[in-house]
């Protein structure tokens, strides 16, 4: 780990401007990072990925640590939330049951302890390309995505090139289906982001995999009040189920009208591509279905019609569409 | 829009004065959301009533870490995580969190903050200096080992040990929480812990026996 | 009484260099000596007994060489080369040298190190002058400075200049023509071949069903949580102390006496507790050898610990495998012609594999055996080398061929294995995990989540030798340590050490104080090959069992001048003669000095030779191509069990580390970069507690041999295999690589679809 200066704001101008002021500020891998509860970024900096000269502790600021849940309004976290404290919320668990399946399914307990919401959300990516220090691929500022013809079994199948990761959150896929947006403080000011305007693709900016500036802080998460938070669900294939990232995951959120039949669907793909990834089709052809096997399969299918495998991912194809159908079946009988 | 030149010279500044009234323009209304990180910087403006610096740390440090109820000075760099300043920095060291995989993924360095499992290896030392810091070797010794310990004594639930530390502290974390827990619940529990030896089958016989064994004497 | 020169006699031992067994002839006293008598009547042998180390363990004061901290000591990091076969042209240290608390940087173009294991009778690479790397990894260079984030500073600021070279790291291309030559004769090593190739060519027309097929397991990383590494106490002067993660005490002093320029006997090394090795952990290694040319240069101690990234990338491993087969069988289940290619993928080193066909019979084989060399770290010993490879290979052929003819498995082994020992243990595993539930045909069950039922055997030698020297001396206090320079990976040797000698005194192991892990005790063998508890429990008993002699001709008198071999030791007391003393009492009466007997290996003590089978159930789900392993049951034939308690859980961990082969560990390397992809634990998936079956470990106590015999090794063999079959079973369908990822038991079943 490269040596830095450790900042402690106490207020939320404090961090900006840390941020804003640090030296070597362009890069985003050479600039000053906020920290939260440190459980990526320390990592990326053992690395060598992230160099920071400057780590602003954003755990001194106030009011950014709790959860508030509200029947009309939805919830509104904190980003300093933490995982555990997200999965054994009682209003969460029971208003939004696939944001606690999320946040259960991350990492492991000690990580779920200290690992935040916002830090989640921020999470730099896991391929090992990406994670060797002696590699400098593409997202690092290099030449090549090494996985693009390497060892690809756990990137991306939609969405990719010219770099093939995937996005590790869990919370991601899950929050974007519940329709979350997260509140952002920055030198330019405050904005809202839709989640579903959160997340950038590498071929719209090769080094960042979100909209996010060097000096920006998410402060919080709003998820609105919804009729689908109830029947929402997470469902997450890891290839070790004691610690793992995803190898796909499924994110699904209904609202059945009085026969049945779906009046609102949402469905976000995690694990597959380089951002959460939103399934429309699937959703619009959902509507006014009722949750059969046929229609599971349709769904499923339409999810992954877009997918075009690497050389050693064609697997993931099916694997989504079984996590597909199964996610459908279980948010329909909640 | 923020000037950039004028912040980056006086990160001191009271609420009230000019640089941070331009870092509150341009914030729109857009929704409920906006409207409660309005609030908040609002909250967070208020409770800042008095100038002060900001505390920054470089190069090498003096922090005072809590450790099993001592507070133990030590010599470190903001980089320096909290496995390292107990291992390699204290003196005496604690030894107890083993250094096995540096990058959050075995446990073997597992310390309790606060009560709670963490992993010492994800940590740096300069933030862990508020905390209550619970190694293994405040849990028990070995002439006065806690139930857990006991219990991985007699069961066997150790060979080379070397990831023994990491599973007592998690455990022991874990039967606080949950008194009772069913043989699922230890496995869920023990996740982000990992053996080579392969003392997993003893480790969940070692946590339901001291799982018994606490609630038999209380 | 007069004493006759003992006689001497010849017997065959295997021993162990660098964790690789080879069976030497050597000769020993034939001074008859202690039997162990029958392994149901002990009092404290083959019973339960609690590890005298866990209360150290547990609450983190148990001392490894990973924890040692010395007063001005430094601390090491090595330098990597990132490419996988390259010439290097310059090491620049000067501006890590200049940063302000770094105290020493060698360089390999200063001197080169010696790797841990090397490629045997191949030439080495005849390249023209100059210093080269030979895989990703490989160190080139070595810091030790005042702290580990200064340590890693120095290391960033090293400039490496290299000349890359075309490397190779996959057996496929290492086998082209085309492909860059490892050494200079190329990448391919014949080892051996045995049977008849004609024999076999006649008798494919005497089989009703053949089969071909290929298997092939990965390299496999032994993953020790303490990596590899030394404290080296060296600040000038004419001793040094190294306290070393080792499986061998004394293969440490005369490695880093070398390197340090000193005397052998001026080297002490201290293993007081050591955090598993598996094999891979004989000698200073790369890593030693550098920390010590640090400590020389530097004049300080020095503490040189491998990262997790250096462990796996420079520390050893399992070589990988690739067996291509055919044999064929009769209608009644007579194997009768088989035929073995056998690549053996151990990178720079030639790698370990078992002959075929391993244990079975067959009229009529043949195979050869061949070492294919890749740019990959050199392949060390690793619990039961080669064995796991080849029963894994063969148990997978068997299942198929048993499933081609339509016969249960189980019989169509037991027809093949000649030895009944087998078919008491399959038995008993059979019934434990439930062999009539097994899904016939395989793949046959309803739904999604398919069951599936496998079963594999295995074999090892073990057996000892005479290489230690156990010094028991009991005080007048009544005090008794047993002394010997042997080391406890986590076996429990400190356990049975004390154990052993409590037994024979009649007291409790709390009675007795072991002194291990320093080679300023007595000498012992490296623990390799399952052979320190065949090689230390006699000479423990034999050690032992004189001291016991020599209190009760001490104390002979005392009890009416009863016989020294009548007098009883048991339960705290010294009796003979109708007269009883408390063992403090019997002590009293010793001389000053109190007394000391050395113990030297006694052949009849230990034995050799052991089987072993395992059954595994597995749940896999089709439709997400997740194995979840439900029950594994290993029978394990030892003789006597020193303690029961450590042996069940010896056979566990060889299921556990077998799961993770089979299911999820590899090593993953890019062909093109030429380098490991996963040198950590978030990528190299060991299994945790999710993954863990039910696990019964049984010991098969109808192997009567009053004879002790090492665990480890065999319990690891046969449960690759088992698992392999299960999930065969279950869906039907043979994966022939390991490990069985979701994604290739997905494949596979997407291909068979599109097939069918």
């Amino acid at each position: 780990m490269k040596a830095f200066e450790w900042a402690n704001p106490t207020t939320l101008v404090e961090a900006v401007q840390l941020l804003k002021s640090a030296p070597a500020g362009g890069d985003v891998d050479e600039a000053a990072r906020p920290m939260a509860g440190g459980q990526d970024l320390l990592t990326t900096m053992k690395d060598y990925s992230t160099r920071p000269s400057r780590v602003v502790n954003l755990k001194n600021i106030r009011g950014l640590d709790t959860i508030q849940a509200n029947a009309k309004s939805g919830l509104n976290i904190g980003a300093l939330v933490t995982l555990s404290q997200l999965e054994e919320h009682a209003g969460v668990r029971a208003g939004f049951p696939g944001l606690a399946e999320a946040a259960h399914s991350i990492a492991t307990p000690q990580i779920r302890n200290l690992g935040t919401v916002g830090g989640n959300l921020c999470q730099r990516p896991r391929c090992w390309y990406y994670r060797l220090e002696e590699v400098i691929c593409l997202k690092k500022g290099g030449t090549e995505c090494y996985a693009a013809k390497g060892e690809n079994k756990y990137n991306a199948i939609l969405g990719g090139g010219p770099s093939y990761i995937v996005h590790p959150s869990d919370l991601a896929p899950m929050l974007m289906a519940l329709g979350a947006s997260v509140s952002v403080v920055g030198a330019d000011g405050k904005r809202v982001i839709p989640l579903d305007k959160f997340f950038t693709l590498p071929s719209e900016n090769i080094r960042r995999e979100n909209v996010l500036r060097n000096d920006e802080i998410i402060t919080h998460i709003q998820v609105p009040a919804s009729p689908i938070a109830a029947r929402s669900t997470y469902l997450k294939f890891k290839e070790r189920e004691s610690m793992d990232f995803a190898m796909a995951a499924v994110a699904a959120a209904l609202q059945l009208g009085p026969n049945n039949q779906v009046a609102q669907a949402r469905l976000v793909l995690g694990g597959v591509a380089p951002i959460p990834w939103r399934a429309p089709q699937a959703e619009a052809f959902l509507l006014g279905k009722t949750l059969s096997n046929e229609v599971l399969e349709q769904a499923a299918n339409l999810a992954l019609a877009g997918a075009q495998p690497l050389e050693k991912n064609g697997y993931k194809v099916p694997l989504t569409k079984t996590l597909v159908r199964r996610a459908l079946a279980t948010a329909g009988a909640l | 829009m923020a000037d950039d030149s004028d912040e980056g010279k006086n990160q001191s500044r009271g609420p009230h004065d000019a640089s941070r009234r331009r870092f509150l323009k341009g914030v729109g209304i857009a929704g409920a959301g906006a409207a409660l990180a309005d609030q908040l910087l609002i909250e967070a403006q208020a409770q800042d009533t008095k100038p002060k610096d900001v505390r920054t740390l470089s190069g090498n440090v003096d922090v005072t870490l809590n450790v099993n109820g001592q507070r133990r000075k030590a010599k470190v760099e903001p980089r320096t995580t909290l496995l390292s300043a107990l291992r390699d920095h204290l003196e005496p060291a604690v030894t107890g969190p083993k250094l096995v995989c540096d990058m959050g993924t075995c446990g073997a360095c597992t310390v309790l903050l606060d009560g709670k499992s963490a992993y010492s290896c994800l940590v740096l030392a300069v933030d862990a200096t508020a905390r209550q810091i619970t190694t293994v070797e405040g849990l028990g010794g070995p002439d006065a080992m806690n139930a857990v310990q006991t219990a991985f004594v007699d069961k066997d639930a150790l060979m080379c040990g070397f990831c023994t530390p990491g599973f007592v502290t998690t455990i022991s974390a874990y039967l606080k929480k949950n008194p009772n827990p069913s043989l699922d619940q230890v496995r869920e529990a023990c996740k982000g812990n990992f053996c080579r030896c392969g003392t997993y089958p003893r480790v969940f016989e070692a946590a339901l026996a001291a799982a018994k064994s606490v609630n038999r004497e209380s | 009484m007069q004493q006759a020169p003992p006689k001497k006699k010849k017997v065959r031992v295997p021993r162990v260099v660098n964790g690789v067994e080879t069976m030497v002839e050597i000769e020993v006293d034939d001074v008859g000596g202690p039997s162990w008598g029958p392994n149901d009547k002990h009092t404290l042998l083959n019973h339960h007994l609690r590890r005298v180390d866990g209360p150290l363990k547990v609450s983190g004061v148990a001392e490894y060489t990973y924890d040692k901290r010395l007063s001005g000591m430094l601390h090491g990091r090595v330098l990597g080369s990132p490419h996988a076969h390259a010439r290097v042209i310059k090491v620049d240290t000067t501006a890590a040298g200049r940063i302000p608390g770094v105290k020493a940087v060698v360089s390999i173009t200063d001197k080169p190190v010696q790797p841990a294991a090397a490629a045997t009778g191949v030439e080495k690479p005849a390249e023209p002058k100059g210093t080269f790397v030979h895989f990703a990894g490989e160190p080139v260079a070595a810091v030790a400075a005042d702290t580990p984030e200064i340590a890693q500073d120095a290391i960033q600021a090293i400039k490496v200049e290299y000349e890359v070279l075309p490397h190779v790291v996959r057996a496929d291309e290492a086998l082209k023509e085309t492909s860059p030559k490892v050494y200079p004769d190329g990448n391919l090593k014949p080892r051996d071949s045995q049977g008849y190739a004609t024999r076999v060519a006649a008798a494919w027309d005497k089989c009703d069903v053949i089969i071909e097929a290929e298997y092939r397991t990965p390299i496999i990383h032994h993953a020790s949580l303490e990596t590899h590494g030394h404290v080296v106490d060296f600040r000038g002067g004419d001793t040094a102390t190294v306290y070393a993660s080792t499986q061998g005490t004394f293969t440490i002093p005369g490695d880093a006496a070398k390197e340090l320029g000193l005397k052998e006997s001026d080297v002490t090394a201290i293993v007081e507790h050591m955090g598993g090795g598996f094999g891979s952990k004989f000698g200073i290694g790369i890593e030693g050898q550098l920390a010590c040319r640090l400590a020389k240069q530097a004049k300080a101690p020095v503490k040189l610990m491998l990262t997790r990234r250096d462990e796996f990338l420079l520390a050893g491993n399992r070589s990988g495998s690739w067996q291509k087969f055919k044999a064929g069988a009769t209608k009644d289940g007579t194997l009768v012609a088989l035929q073995a290619l056998q690549y053996q993928l151990g990178g720079l080193s030639d790698g370990s594999q078992a002959g075929q066909p391993y244990i079975y019979r067959v009229t009529n084989s043949y195979r050869e055996r061949f070492a294919v060399f890749t740019h990959e770290d050199s392949s060390r010993a690793m619990r039961a080398p080669g064995h796991p490879q080849a029963s894994y290979a063969i148990e997978c052929l068997m299942e198929d061929l048993a499933d081609k003819l339509g016969m249960d498995p189980l019989e169509f082994r037991k027809k093949n294995l000649r030895d009944k020992v087998y078919h008491r243990q399959l038995d008993r595993g059979a019934r434990e995990i439930g062999w009539d539930r097994r899904s016939k045909p395989a793949g046959g069950a309803a739904g999604p989540f398919k069951r599936g039922i496998g079963c594999a055997v295995g074999t090892w030698g073990g057996g000892g030798n005479n290489q230690c020297k156990v010094d028991v001396t009991i005080s007048r206090d009544g005090s008794v340590v047993v002394a010997v320079g042997t080391q406890d990976l986590g076996t429990g040797t400190r356990t049975y050490t004390r154990a052993i000698v409590a037994e024979e005194l009649g007291l409790q192991p709390k009675d007795i104080i072991e002194k291990i892990g320093s080679s300023a005790l007595g000498s012992a063998n490296a623990s390799g090959g399952s052979t320190t508890s065949a090689s230390l429990a006699p000479s423990v008993k034999n050690g032992a069992y004189k001291a016991r002699i020599a209190v009760a001709e001490k104390v002979a008198l005392l009890l009416g001048g009863v016989k020294p071999e009548e007098i009883k030791f048991a339960d705290g007391n010294v009796s003979g003669g109708g007269k009883s003393l408390s063992w403090k009492q019997a002590c009293a009466a010793l001389p000053a000095a109190g007394v000391t007997a050395q113990g030297l290996w006694q052949v009849e003590l230990s034995a050799t030779g052991v089987h072993g089978v395992c059954f595994a159930e597995v749940e896999v789900d089709v439709e997400t191509g997740r194995v979840r392993p439900l029950k594994m049951v290993h029978v394990q034939d030892i003789g006597l069990p020193l303690n029961r308690l450590a042996v069940e859980s010896q056979i566990n961990g060889g299921m556990i580390q077998s799961l993770g082969m089979a299911l999820w560990e590899e090593r993953v390397m890019d062909a093109r970069l030429g380098i490991q992809l996963n040198p950590g634990f978030g990528d190299y998936k060991l299994p945790g507690t999710a993954e863990m079956p039910e696990l019964v470990a049984i010991i098969d106590d109808d192997d009567k041999r009053e004879a002790v015999i090492g665990v480890g090794e065999p319990a690891i063999i046969p449960s690759v295999g088992a698992l392999a079959n299960a999930v065969f079973n279950a869906i039907g369908i043979r994966v022939h690589d390991l490990p069985i990822t979701p994604d290739k038991i997905l494949m596979a079943l997407t291909n068979r679809r599109a097939t069918t």
